[in-house]
């Protein structure tokens, strides 16, 4: 009779696993589709089986630009969805997401150093095309990880994850505020450009950066797989955890490199995408009504690439010239989308009890 | 061999200003198969105990070992394939369901990713059908009563298959048919061979269920023994401070001391003592040749050549005087 039980669940499981797949593909092709010039589907599915288009411009603009775009818009949204489940489980908190230990303050941090000071030592806005991109991607990176260094070792050192929340807020706070202050004595030109990279882009990567940027995700999706059994352990809260074997430390550790990794991947190339990654654990559980690790990290990862492409589709503003910032779209069409959610199913709290 | 000792063993608090100790130079043994009760008014350290014991605590001085093996040197895996818990606090999140949660105590076995072998699977369904929650199997555990969820957490707790089980007051919130069920789940548990630690302030847990009693008392070393010895040699009733209200161990009821009018009740036990009760309640005194006499016969009670049908006119009338 359990036998059965766990096979109807698996079953079910791998239905709506299937179709989370299929749409993510499907909107593969609608996006890289869409933008503002149309390029037909049978065009597409064309390029993708390596037989050759007739349009030259069509072949450059699929392989050079949407092509990238939608390969980063599908690892963003599962880095940054299937980090937030990692924080909201490790701190039991529903407002957790990637960004609550400062990562992407840290980011904010070496970016806002980066424009403002590099402006006095060479000038930020001289470089231009590859040059200017690494620059910031190894600013923000570098902001990530200092930022993870000092938490890593505040939980080498502490006993409750609670603490270790605050720490990560008040870190948030401090870099915002030496943020402020060198925007406060900077000029028009970087403030632009800093406020520029807060918004978020996925468009900007081109294949030399997707060489980094993709191997280090699909180490960071692999890893938060692998940590989804203890992530479950959790579950049952700390004590229990501990009294079915889990080695707390370690485990709270992992996690926190692991969201690390993939937070601070996606903020150095992309921007500090803010709201997705608090949204989408909510959107996952609420959907298949499960708190269950095992099957929920798959399916928020495939949800989050979906769900990414989505917003990207949307803020490429389909026949137009104009790109609306992805920060922006995710936040304006998301936050609807949950409440709507949640007043729905009314079933948010069942997985935060204590 | 025993499953679970502790040696000259401190438990408490630290804190800025030094240690506050609860418990001091605790020497307790465990045997296998047994059913330990731990008692102890409020605040004596009973949760401390457990906790320290399994390890969630840093104990103040002295030593735990689990099969003659300190707990120090046992890592969480190793130590969770010894002893199970079934702590008073509830899991974090309540979305999961009763199958996924009693799978939980699979965990120290199961592989890196988690997945679950026939080996897995047949402990969960025993552990599922031993604790009789096989109706409860898929429900999710915000669907669950306080008393069921009690039972899929001893379920969890028992799919660990660890040979000594702690729980912390078991029987706390349940109602009397459901800590029965408790009770006589434990009981079928430790004749399996299993050890169990209940930290408890249940009576009949302690007295009924359990076959040694650890009581524990403020500013005075703990006492072990059977349940009986230590009733008879008046422990029990010190440890839980029931001296000053005349505690009727032999009932397990309290007797408040009355002053009212002396009672005799004639009649079969059930009835005179249900009767008695309600007299003591209402300030009379039960003694052998009172003055006033009650009689019951046939469910009938006789006062005064006056016939009454019952308990409730019995007393109106007995009050009206």
């Amino acid at each position: 009779m359990i036998q059965q039980q766990f096979d109807s669940s698996k079953k079910r499981w791998r239905t709506i696993l299937g179709i989370a797949i299929a749409l993510t593909l499907f909107t593969f092709l609608v996006n890289v589709s869409l933008g503002s010039i149309h390029i037909p589907m049978m065009t597409i599915a064309k390029h993708f089986l390596g037989l050759s288009i007739d349009n030259e411009s069509w072949s450059l603009i699929l392989s050079n630009f949407r092509l990238p775009k939608a390969i980063t818009a599908i690892l963003v949204g599962s880095a940054l969805g299937i980090s937030g489940l990692q924080m909201q489980t490790l701190f039991r908190n529903a407002l957790a997401g990637p960004y609550i230990l400062g990562i992407s303050s840290g980011a904010g941090l070496g970016v806002a150093l980066a424009i403002f000071l590099g402006f006095y030592v060479g000038g930020f806005l001289e470089l231009s095309g590859i040059g200017r991109s690494w620059l910031l991607v190894s600013a923000a990176g570098a902001g990530s990880f200092l930022i993870l260094i000092v938490i890593s070792l505040a939980a080498i050192r502490l006993k409750d994850s609670v603490t270790l929340l605050i720490i990560g807020l008040m870190f948030g706070a401090a870099s915002g505020a030496i943020v402020s202050i060198l925007q406060f004595f900077s000029q028009a030109e970087n403030i632009k450009a800093y406020v520029i990279w807060s918004f978020g882009s996925l468009g900007s990567l081109s294949w030399n950066e997707l060489s980094v940027f993709i191997p280090m995700i699909l180490v960071g999706l692999a890893g938060s797989l692998l940590l989804s059994k203890h992530l479950n352990a959790l579950l049952l809260g700390e004590n229990y955890a501990s009294s079915i074997g889990l080695n707390l430390k370690r485990t709270r550790i992992l996690i926190i490199l692991n969201t690390s990794i993939l937070a601070g991947t996606v903020t150095a190339f992309c921007g500090p995408i803010a709201f997705f990654g608090v949204a989408l654990p909510h959107i996952a559980r609420m959907l298949f009504n499960t708190s269950n690790h095992l099957l929920l990290s798959p399916l928020v990862i495939f949800m989050g690439a979906f769900l990414m492409l989505v917003f990207d589709t949307i803020a490429q503003l389909p026949g137009l010239d104009a790109t609306l910032p992805i920060n922006a779209v995710t936040a304006l069409f998301g936050a609807p989308f949950v409440i709507f959610i949640l007043l729905k199913k009314k079933n948010l709290n069942y997985s935060y009890q204590s | 061999m025993s499953l679970f000792q502790t040696k000259n063993l401190s438990i408490g608090y630290r804190d800025k200003t030094g240690n506050k100790v609860l418990q001091k130079e605790l020497n307790l043994t465990i045997q296998a198969g047994d059913i330990v009760s731990l008692m102890g008014q409020n605040g004596v350290g009973k949760t401390t105990f457990i906790k320290t014991i399994s390890g969630l605590l840093e104990p103040l001085g002295g030593d735990i070992f689990y099969s003659n093996k300190p707990l120090s040197q046992l890592t969480p895996q190793s130590l969770s394939k010894q002893l199970s818990l079934v702590l008073t606090e509830k899991p974090f999140s309540f979305n999961i369901s009763v199958l996924e949660l009693v799978a939980l105590g699979r965990h120290p076995y199961s592989n890196w990713i988690g997945l679950l072998t026939a080996k897995d699977k047949e402990v969960i369904e025993w552990a599922i059908t031993e604790t009789n929650t096989n109706y409860l199997a898929e429900k999710k555990l915000y669907q669950l009563s306080d008393g069921q969820l009690q039972k899929v957490m001893i379920a969890r707790a028992l799919a660990q298959e660890t040979d000594l089980i702690f729980l912390d007051e078991p029987a706390a919130h349940l109602d009397l048919h459901n800590k029965i069920e408790v009770m006589m789940l434990l009981r079928k548990i430790a004749k399996q061979g299993k050890s169990i630690l209940i930290s408890t302030h249940d009576m009949q847990i302690s007295t009924q269920l359990s076959d040694t009693l650890w009581l524990f008392n403020f500013n005075e070393s703990a006492k072990i023994g059977t349940p009986e010895d230590l009733i008879l040699d008046g422990s029990l009733e010190q440890t839980l401070y029931l001296k000053d209200y005349g505690y009727d161990m032999i009932h397990g009821v309290v007797n408040i001391k009355q002053k009212g009018k002396e009672v005799t009740v004639i009649g079969p036990e059930k009835e005179k003592f249900w009767t008695e009760q309600a007299l003591k309640r209402n300030g009379f005194q039960i003694v052998d040749n009172g003055e006033l006499k009650i009689e019951i016969k046939n469910g009938h009670w006789f006062f005064e050549s006056q016939e009454f049908n019952s308990i409730a006119k019995l007393l109106a009338n007995l009050l009206d005087k």
